[in-house]
């Protein structure tokens, strides 16, 4: 059975720990930097997907920091996380390849 | 510090309203994502803010950020179901007025339409919007039995939907009561494919496993 497409916020959640563990405040601004500063995540919409992907096993806590009398938790990416990314990243590579390619001859570059 | 405090209070107050379990283990955590997030002077909590918080908080109640699919929708049914229940309500309210105007010229006794019809249906309406948001919630946390207590209330509302219709043969032409038979329909739809979705195969696998921890 093939697996459902990934939410766009899911998958750059994802992408955001994938070169690392990242604290809540640093997803955030990771994946507003990938995004090109398009997706800009909310703690609400941030924490449910965190809470998701623990649930799901795609992401841990790694570890937990006091910085300046705040908690701060950092997660990272699980093997079946870093599979599932790598799976999603691969079917949007495929479907842009797709897109791109007969309008290629037409000029269009990206 | 001193100054992020009300800011701090606030979120906190909205805060409360996420599940006991998820505040313990992470209050803090999101307390100071927050205010890390905040704008530089920020006193109150913004409306978009506010509304992703409420947003985040039902999700995490209702479970339905771990839920498959199916049963995801089949919880959104079941607060849509509840939210009908009140339109019910309000539809009653808001027209009672033309409704005593129907009854007056019919020359039936108001008070006795009052008492054995508008006033049963007002008082159970917010009992029924309860018990979908309660079967809503226990759904989502995936407890078995919760979605054969939906299926039992389905019956109940199939049964009421069938002697609403047996009595619609123009005695009873009340514009409440056609305007109830009409929601209670879309009620018993709604109803219907909530039922079917907690019964399809990705729902069971779900409720086969432990309730959520919340």
């Amino acid at each position: 059975m093939t697996e459902r497409a990934m939410r766009e916020a899911t998958f750059l959640i994802l992408t955001a720990l994938a070169d690392g563990s990242q604290h809540g405040h640093g997803i955030i601004a990771e994946v507003q930097e990938i995004s090109g500063g398009r997706v800009r995540l909310r703690a609400g919409t941030l924490y449910t997907a965190l809470d998701r992907l623990r649930a799901d096993g795609l992401i841990e806590v790694d570890r937990e920091e006091i910085v300046e009398g705040r908690l701060r938790r950092y997660y990272r990416l699980t093997p079946q996380g870093t599979r599932r990314l790598a799976a999603e990243a691969a079917r949007l590579q495929a479907s842009a390849d797709a897109a791109l390619t007969p309008l290629k001859p037409l000029g269009v570059t990206t | 510090m001193t100054d992020s405090a009300p800011l701090e209070r606030r979120y906190r107050r909205m805060l409360a309203c996420y599940p006991k379990a998820f505040r313990r283990e992470s209050e803090e955590e999101v307390l100071a994502v927050l205010l890390a997030t905040a704008h530089e002077g920020q006193r109150r909590v913004g409306l978009t803010e506010a509304a992703d918080l409420i947003r985040g908080a039902l999700r995490m109640h209702f479970c339905t950020s771990r839920a498959p699919r199916p049963v995801r929708n089949a919880v959104r049914l079941m607060c849509l179901g509840a939210l009908l229940n009140l339109a019910v309500m309000v539809t009653i309210l808001v027209t009672l007025g033309g409704v005593r105007s129907a009854v007056i010229g019919a020359a039936v006794q108001w008070h006795t339409v009052l008492l054995t019809q508008v006033v049963p249906v007002l008082a159970s309406a917010p009992i029924g919007a309860g018990v979908w948001l309660w079967l809503a919630w226990a759904n989502g946390r995936g407890h078995n039995w919760a979605r054969f207590a939906f299926m039992a209330l389905f019956g109940l509302l199939t049964l009421g939907l069938l002697t609403g219709l047996a009595e619609g043969d123009g005695t009873h032409a009340l514009p409440y009561t056609r305007a109830d038979l009409i929601a209670t329909t879309v009620l018993w739809l709604a109803g219907l494919v909530a039922m079917l979705l907690t019964f399809s195969q990705a729902a069971s696998r779900y409720y086969q496993q432990e309730p959520a921890r919340q």
